[in-house]
């Protein structure tokens, strides 16, 4: 038996993005004395998808604006899904968190001339509420939340991945985390009172994507595998302009804003013709489901360019506008061998963000006790569909509550430490190094075909043949990724190794998509469906929970969403949310 | 006769080459440094002759493409692949910079890699960047107002905001740092440029309220005027920042402030 190392602390967070690094500080802020540990697959701040976030952080903090506003531009945004409760609360302490950031964490973001903050206009919104720095908004948080984590005594151990969430022997809740320290390869099992999953989603199974390469929804398929139920699965939301420079290359799939189809930026298909308005009224400006599904449309026509895309041409607004008005984004072109400002760029819509994930109580809590979830790890806040500047938002703001939430936990009478499950520790250690020794080779060919096979079949128009097919091949797939070895050369450092496990875990949740949205039979935000194209009637919309049997076989249930606060045809304010109705961002 | 004893490991031997695939119209080498911590073997150069036509355009994508089909051995780190994170940060062709940003084209001859200069190596072309990040937590990066908070933000003119500029956007990937003979030298008491950066970045920001405890903490040959001004940071820089410059006007801060 490969040996585990055992640690302890009484707080462990999986995961240093926005969430994971608000929740250890305010643990810290709550009680000093607690012992906390940050693991991460990667460096700490430098992992993970907040530190790319270009957009901003939606905040209702001018006058006119309030946070009813947010609230139903949310929820409006999010077809009706979102769990209110959680928007509400998402609304309510942003204002509290960006005041935070600010003032206490020392971000600095964009100014008005008279010194206060700046908010930008953004799709789908009735307010100009997106606070940022420049276009390179998450840098600035990535960086001062990492400062302050290294300012104080938290343990980092990062290059860490978890492998499993080990369950109390014989009894209920989390006793703590398997992991492989991945520049050692050991085994250690952390145990802990109280445990964050805030690994982050990132639908990175997808031909087309937008997140880091280390992103492989390693929490949520560790998730089903510990029995919770994933809400919202089937909800994927594809940005409709990621850069599309060949198969070959990483660049692939990066984001071109969507401020620059809000400035009146041009989509053209292969043969130069503007298209959008043969699908919407609004053309290039109609929100990110209708501009991704357009082109995808003209691309299953066969009307692309030489990539298999279309083109976004700027240059009508003229060159020196565009390269002044987009620099980051104008630079990021070029960096990559494009002249967005006076040229064509081919663009391809990209998979961006998952808005589904564990079922949370808006305290954080999941079914298992002593395990808590934020940010992308966590479903419901969003709905079928996250306003831009929404998803740092709830990072920032759940990542919080969970620290305040977990300090409490481990001070009261169910913070103790649990007795591990050492069975199932060490059956993750043994599914773990099944790859080593096993036949090499064919590792990358089949993670290819994952990607091929969500784009087209499960992607962004779906319908019930071809993801039945989806699912079939799923489990061929997971059949041959168990019988796909590696060279045995050593576990210290060895990113084929992790590339292996990565695999695995997007396997999983691809099914987990696949399953919910075989479920869902109407079309409503990110989910589109052929052959059910109709929204349903707003009152009786339901929401999607999957989980996963002991056998692997996952159960789909549509359960009904409780407006809890307000119902479809009801607002909290006067005229329109979601306004400017059905347009992408100015800014 | 004095007799030198060359530091463990500085030897680095010639490795293992992968030859071009049959048919390959374009080759073009990439030698890159390996070494691995499970075995006593001195590093080596593997040479993979790989065909460019097959490859996207930055080395990333040619070290990925050399993971995936050739050597499944061969380490580096990297996340974000679009010049963000730092994560990829090695020496390519002789300058440090980000592989995510690097164009395979603007390398003439053979394409050579190695981790960034003088830091331990994990493996392969991994860094330990322990001691640069203790580095940056010395200079206490965070901001120090004894003010009270106010109600909203603090305000800030745009005049003083702009001055952040070729600052905030460091994405601290230490090529910089790792390119500087100084930092080579003493680099366990230079902060070297990367750190210096930040550190300039808090003197600047209007809201901070404790330049004074900083200037004071760099105030020391070592910490701050082991700075030569040979600029290599600055020229070596993946996002085109300038440190030399801020380290200038520290070191004219130390100067103006003795009156």
């Amino acid at each position: 038996m490969m040996s585990i190392r055992t640690e302890q602390t009484d707080i462990l967070i999986i995961g240093s993005g926005g969430a994971g690094l608000f929740a250890a500080l305010h643990a810290h802020k709550a009680n000093p004395d607690l012992d906390i540990a940050i693991a991460a697959k990667g460096l700490l701040g430098k992992s993970g998808c907040t530190r790319m976030v270009q957009g901003g952080y939606n905040v209702a903090l001018a006058a006119g604006d309030s946070i009813e506003r947010h609230f139903m531009d949310t929820i409006v945004g999010g077809k009706w899904l979102p769990r209110q409760d959680l928007a509400w609360k998402l609304v309510n302490v942003a204002v509290e968190r960006v005041r935070e950031l600010e003032n206490e964490l020392g971000c600095f973001f964009d100014r008005n001339p008279d010194g206060t903050l700046h908010q930008k206009a953004f799709a789908g919104q009735s307010f100009d509420r997106t606070v940022h720095k420049g276009d390179l908004t998450g840098i600035e948080i990535m960086n001062r939340l990492a400062e302050q984590v290294w300012a104080r005594k938290i343990h980092r151990m990062e290059e860490h991945r978890a492998l499993a969430l080990v369950p109390a022997k014989g009894g209920e809740g989390i006793a703590g985390v398997l992991f492989t320290d991945m520049r050692t390869g050991d085994f250690v099992l952390v145990r802990a009172k109280a445990v964050l999953m805030g690994a982050g989603g990132g639908p990175t199974m997808y031909r087309y994507h937008t997140p880091s390469g280390d992103k492989s929804c390693d929490g949520m398929a560790m998730a089903l595998r510990s029995g919770l139920t994933l809400r919202d699965m089937e909800m994927v939301q594809f940005h409709p302009t990621g850069l599309l420079a060949g198969p070959d290359t990483r660049m692939t799939g990066t984001v071109l804003e969507e401020g620059l189809r809000g400035a009146g930026g041009y989509l053209l298909n292969g043969a130069g013709d503007r298209f959008m308005f043969d699908y919407h009224e609004h053309g290039e400006r109609a929100t990110r489901d209708v501009v991704s599904r357009s082109i995808y449309a003209e691309m299953r026509a066969g009307r692309t360019t030489p990539l298999g895309g279309v083109y976004i041409e700027m240059k009508h607004l003229g060159p020196e506008f565009v390269a002044k008005k987009f620099k980051g984004m104008v630079k990021r072109c070029a960096d990559c061998g494009f002249d967005l400002a006076g040229g064509r760029v081919e663009v391809v819509p990209t998979a961006h963000y998952m808005m589904g994930g564990v079922e949370m109580e808006a305290d954080t809590a999941t079914a298992i006790p002593g395990l808590f979830v934020a940010g992308e790890d966590a479903g419901g806040v969003h709905g079928a569909n996250r306003l831009g500047g929404n998803g740092v938002a709830n990072s920032t703001v759940y990542g919080g509550i969970s620290g305040d939430v977990m300090a409490e936990f481990v001070g009261g009478k169910s913070g103790a430490f649990r007795e591990p499950d050492m069975a199932v520790a060490e059956a993750a250690v043994a599914a773990s190094l099944r790859p080593f020794g096993g036949k090499a080779g064919g590792l990358y060919g089949l993670r290819n075909r994952l990607d091929d096979l969500m784009w087209d079949k499960v992607g962004i128009i779906r319908e019930a043949g071809e993801m039945n097919d989806a699912l079939a091949e799923l489990d061929d797939m997971t059949a041959e990724l168990q019988a796909t070895g590696i060279p045995d050369t050593g576990r210290e450092f060895n990113i084929t190794w992790h590339d292996w496990l990565n695999l695995e875990s997007l396997l999983l949740v691809s099914k987990s998509i696949t399953v919910a949205a075989l479920a869902r039979e109407d079309s409503r935000g990110a989910h589109y469906r052929n052959d059910f194209p109709d929204s349903g009637p707003l009152e009786e919309t339901t929401f999607t929970v999957v989980s996963m049997a002991a056998d692997g076989a996952m159960k789909p249930e549509l359960k009904p969403v409780d407006f809890t606060i307000v119902k479809p045809g009801e607002s909290l304010i006067e005229g329109e949310a979601g306004a400017p109705p059905e347009t992408a961002g100015k800014d | 006769m004095v007799e030198f004893n060359l530091p463990k490991n500085s030897v680095v031997k010639k490795g293992k080459t992968w030859p071009a695939p049959e048919g390959a119209k374009r080759v073009r080498t990439y030698r890159i440094y390996r070494w691995s911590p499970d075995d006593d073997e001195n590093p080596r150069m593997d040479s993979y002759e790989i065909d460019i036509d097959s490859v996207g355009p930055m080395v990333l994508d040619a070290l990925i493409k050399i993971k995936d089909e050739i050597d499944p051995t061969l380490t580096f780190r990297r996340s974000c692949r679009e010049g963000v994170c730092g994560s990829c940060a090695m020496n390519i062709d002789g300058t440090n910079t980000l592989a995510c940003t690097k164009f395979n084209d603007e390398v003439k001859g053979d394409v050579k890699i190695y981790p960034l200069p003088h830091m331990d190596v994990v493996k392969d072309l991994v860094p330990d960047l322990s001691t640069a990040y203790a580095q940056l937590t010395s200079i206490e990066p965070w901001l120090k107002a004894d003010s009270p908070a106010p109600e909203r933000e603090r305000l800030q003119s745009p005049t003083d905001r702009k001055k952040l500029d070729g600052l905030y956007e460091c994405v601290l990937c230490f090529s910089c740092t790792t390119s500087c003979p100084s930092y080579w030298w003493n680099g366990d008491r230079y902060l070297g440029p990367a750190v210096l950066l930040q550190a300039y970045r808090w003197i600047v920001d209007t809201r901070d309220e404790r330049v004074g405890e900083r200037l004071d903490q760099l105030e020391d040959p070592f910490r701050l005027y082991r700075c030569h001004t040979i600029l290599n940071c600055t020229k070596t820089c993946p996002k085109g920042l300038n440190p030399a410059q801020a380290i200038g006007e520290i070191k004219k801060l130390m100067v103006y402030r003795q009156g």
